[in-house]
């Protein structure tokens, strides 16, 4: 095979420009704007609604004094320009599709309020309505950057074998089924394929969360997405890019981002309901209040004078803060303890579970191999002449086990081995020769299946029981044989500090604790009983998951943990995704509604307990808004009270929601 | 036997198409602030112009019904913070509804790559054929440039729509641009009127007119000197329309009362 001519240099690639803009849609990173402009465009709803705070409140000291009203009136009209004019064209924009919701009652209720000389109630009005926005804005940003990692993961490009044999790089969009592709080491693969050439050690971690590469040689089928560590390997491909491993994998995390938001339709559902209630109770009082009254339509006194009134009065500007401010609150609270929450309303669904379900690797595990010891098969052997030759050879593989020995040997201060000839065999281990005393002897580390090809037919039983008895505990495995002495190098996942005490707090809450891995069954078993879980799933692949978590969100609501790719679709999919911050791949971070900065999972309980007292300060703000607004509207529309006496009464139950939120903070 | 067009080329054939598809690029790159210059400076230069003139014929007008200096200074003086206000935002929305425009289109041509690939295949070979290429190397370039998505939208973007891509100034920086040329012609113009009632309103309009053309001539290596001429000439022109036909419409009033 002869790389083309008509291959792409690839020292100079330009970066891509419109990968971010179509991800994010935003117009800081429009593709258009010089790059040192884009930050201009960052935040600009947040930050149109801060100076609108600021003037509105010139505005009303301004307003004050009667020789600067006039000029309180120039800063008003900046903020119904800075904080109205958007709230305008949404409202304008959604009428005109008969969509009728609060965005609409508020802005009626603001601009209204100018034509009964409250604009500074419609300008607090908008201004507060502008926080919510931007708040929600900034939300929707994070949200949509949640397939953005996984799309990064997925390589654009694969190298196609042409019938000549020259290389040429094509999109995987337009490679078909039965196309041969060259995986180079370092590369990630970028379509499903089975292996007609070559053999070589492919990780998965991305994709399935176990930190172990495995072997793969001719007729073992690749998935997208894995990394090829050694070896050149050529795939013959059998799925489409529409079709791969990651692809499905997107899929499902769209799909489970796509059904979640239960609770945001309620909130939209009764929003309108309300909306239309007060727009209509309005146009009818309006219309009707000087049949039953006695009173005029114009004026001070008159039907929509007191309409208006009404309006403003029930404009939800209270609601509109009680729930945001008690979420921001505990997710300020939240973040003082390196737990980053994506929205606070996740707090509520948190209270709302009964039960949680762990990943293992990364999760309850630290997901970093640790050397258990070495043992020798057969007979006597020189314990640290071995240790001393593992050391040598795996200095420089790249590969978790040739970590986990080094560090092993490091701490037992072994005298260093000189080896010769080094060799790495792609997917099966490595060899070099030993010069000892004048004698030079061969020496290889590798897994099982390679060394039982160079052992004798006694010898090959002997390791063969050993090697199954040590995977059925659980446990990985190293071979190591230097001359004929073999010896076996075991290592396990270590255990996350303190994973019991929390599993125990979870117990105590009477939560059911659940862990789904997709490693195998001795591996599971092992961990979920060190870590004191009796429910666990093994061998589970991401839809497996999926399933399980769909149906344990369904049934109770369920809290699920997890750091990997694979972990994606169902952290998006459960009641409550956490994942692990700093061991988290970016689609399990972007997926997942919490995140565990540090990885402190012994902050879990806590958590919970803090999403519990969120939930209770969210229902009594409700409550107190719900009151506020029914004092102040239903004396503004019969009169009783004066209209600044209303809107004081209005405010007032702002400030107390306000106040009751910031309760949360003291934890 | 003649090939039916695909429909993308809507009945034109391949060059038709990016012929027509690079004329209306050309259009969009060219109604805002351009490329050649800064955006910021483009819309700073053009307040500072616009500014001038509007002073100059309200100067010009203004002393038909204004009678003291103190009262024609405070119109004038608030009539430009006004008129500063009107071209930032202005100015901001115009660089805001061109950026919209550029995004749809960019938007359509990702639309169109993906859904009609063969179609922006054949139009990459009329593109790269009219710059020399030809046969085996030709489908070698034409492969590469399909490969890779992102540098395959980058190609049409700038090839066949000819848009300019990271050349913009963001449009809030835009309309800052033009505040702050709207100020600086404000500043001279009031300090000018301030020092010398009689005519330093018109001696400062003017300045700021030939300063600001300066500037862009220079940013834009045009000759600056008939540059400076034609812009303080047309300003004049329509200052001294407005002063004597207001002249004129007074002695006529004046004569038929």
């Amino acid at each position: 095979m002869n790389p083309s001519s008509a291959a792409p240099p690839s020292s100079t690639p330009a970066p891509p420009v419109f990968e971010e803009f179509f991800e994010l849609g935003q117009e800081s990173v429009s593709p258009f704007l010089k790059i040192d402009s884009r930050k201009w465009g960052a935040n600009l709803t947040l930050k149109a609604s801060i100076a609108a705070a600021f003037l509105l409140v010139g505005s009303f000291v301004l307003s004050r004094f009667p020789v600067t009203e006039p000029l309180s009136y120039i800063l008003l009209v900046l903020v119904y320009f800075l904080a109205g004019i958007p709230s305008l064209i949404e409202s304008v924009e959604e009428l005109s599709d008969f969509d009728i919701n609060i965005d609409i009652l508020m802005t009626l209720a603001a601009f209204s309020s100018v034509f009964i000389g409250s604009g500074l109630e419609g300008g607090l009005l908008l201004v507060l309505f502008a926080f919510s926005g931007a708040m929600e804005d900034a939300v929707t940003a994070k949200a949509k950057t949640a397939l953005s990692s996984l799309h990064k993961l997925s390589p654009t490009l694969a190298t196609v074998v042409q019938e000549d044999g020259n290389l040429i790089e094509r999109s995987v969009k337009d490679i078909s089924i039965g196309t041969t592709i060259l995986i180079k080491a370092g590369q990630v693969v970028p379509l499903d394929g089975i292996v007609i050439e070559g053999i070589s050690s492919v990780n998965l971690v991305h994709l399935t969360g176990e930190n172990l590469p495995i072997r793969m040689q001719e007729g073992d089928t690749v998935p997208a997405g894995g990394r090829n560590l050694e070896g050149a390997l050529t795939l013959r491909v059998t799925l489409t890019s529409a079709d791969s491993t990651l692809s499905k994998i997107i899929n499902l995390v769209t799909q489970a981002q796509e059904s979640r938001p239960v609770l945001q339709r309620w909130f939209d559902k009764l929003s309108r309901g309300y909306a239309l209630t007060i727009i209509s109770l309005s146009a009818l009082f309006a219309i009707t209040l000087p049949f039953f009254l006695d009173i005029p339509w114009r004026g001070v006194e008159g039907s929509i004078y007191r309409a208006v009134a009404f309006l403003i009065a029930a404009s939800p500007c209270a609601l509109i803060i009680a729930i945001p401010i008690a979420y921001l609150s505990a997710v300020s609270a939240c973040a003082k303890k390196g737990i980053l929450l994506k929205g606070g309303i996740t707090l509520d669904a948190l209270a709302s579970c009964q039960a949680v379900s762990f990943d293992k690797t990364g999760t309850l595990t630290t997901g970093n191999l640790a050397c258990e010891g070495i043992e020798v098969l057969e007979g006597d052997g020189d314990i640290d002449k071995a240790l001393g030759v593992a050391y040598a050879m795996e200095k420089n593989a790249v590969h978790p086990i040739a970590r986990a020995i080094l560090n092993y040997v490091q701490s037992r201060n072994i005298p260093q081995v000189q080896i010769k000839d080094f060799k790495s065999i792609p997917g099966y281990g490595l060899e070099a020769t030993l010069n000892t005393l004048g004698q030079t002897e061969p020496v290889y580390i590798g897994n099982p299946d390679y060394i039982l090809s160079k052992l004798p037919a006694s010898q090959k039983a002997v390791l063969m029981d050993r090697t199954a008895q040590i995977q059925e505990s659980g446990r990985l495995l190293a071979v190591l044989l230097i001359g004929k002495i073999v010896y076996l190098l075991s290592f396990e996942d270590t255990l996350r500090p303190g994973i019991q005490d929390t599993i125990a707090a979870l117990k105590k809450r009477r939560w059911d604790v659940v862990m789904l891995t997709g490693d195998h069954e001795a591996s599971a078993r092992r961990i979920a009983n060190e870590v004191g879980i009796e429910n666990y799933h093994a061998d589970l692949k991401p839809e497996d998951k999926l399933r399980y978590v769909t149906n344990l969100s369904k049934e109770k609501g369920l809290a699920m943990i997890g750091d990997g790719i694979n972990d994606a679709p169902a952290l998006a999919r459960a009641t409550v995704g956490i994942c692990m911050g700093k061991v988290g791949s970016g689609a399990a971070v972007d997926a997942a509604d919490i995140v565990l900065l540090h990885d402190s999972i012994d902050l879990l309980d806590w958590l919970i307990e803090q999403a519990k007292k969120t939930q209770t300060i969210v229902r009594q703000n409700v409550g107190l808004a719900v009151g506020a607004i029914l004092i102040a509207s239903i004396p503004a529309l019969g009169g009783f009270v004066p209209l600044w006496l209303a809107v004081v009464m209005h405010e007032g139950g702002t400030v107390l929601v306000g106040l009751n939120a910031l309760r949360l903070l003291r934890t | 036997m003649e090939t039916p067009h695909p429909p993308h080329f809507k009945d034109k054939d391949a060059i038709g198409h990016v012929a027509e598809v690079q004329a209306k690029g050309m259009i969009s790159s060219t109604e805002i602030h351009g490329t050649e210059m800064p955006g910021t400076l483009a819309a700073a230069t053009d307040a500072a112009k616009d500014t001038a003139v509007m002073l100059l014929l309200l100067w010009a007008s203004s002393s038909f019904f204004i009678h003291t200096f103190t009262s024609e200074f405070q119109f004038l003086f608030v009539f430009s913070i006004g008129w500063l206000l009107w071209k930032f935002g202005r100015s901001a929305w115009l660089g805001w509804s061109h950026l919209e425009r550029l995004h749809r289109i960019v938007n359509q041509e990702k639309w169109e790559i993906e859904h009609h690939r063969e179609q922006e295949r054949e139009e990459l070979k009329v593109l790269y054929n009219a710059k020399g290429f030809s046969g085996k190397l030709l489908d070698d370039v034409v492969d590469v440039l399909m490969a890779d998505g992102d540098r395959l939208l980058r190609v049409m973007v700038q090839e066949e729509l000819g848009l300019s891509i990271e050349c913009y100034d963001h449009p809030l920086k835009q309309g800052i641009g033009a505040a702050i040329g709207c100020f600086l012609t404000m500043l001279a113009s009031f300090l000018c009127f301030y020092a010398f009632p009689a005519y330093g309103l018109l001696i400062g309009s003017l300045a700021s007119i030939a300063g600001s053309s300066f500037l862009a001539a220079k940013y834009e290596q045009n000759r600056t000197v008939p540059a400076i001429i034609w812009n303080v000439g047309i300003g004049l022109l329509a200052g001294s329309f407005v002063y004597f036909f207001l002249e004129f419409l007074r002695y006529f009033s004046l004569t038929h009362s």
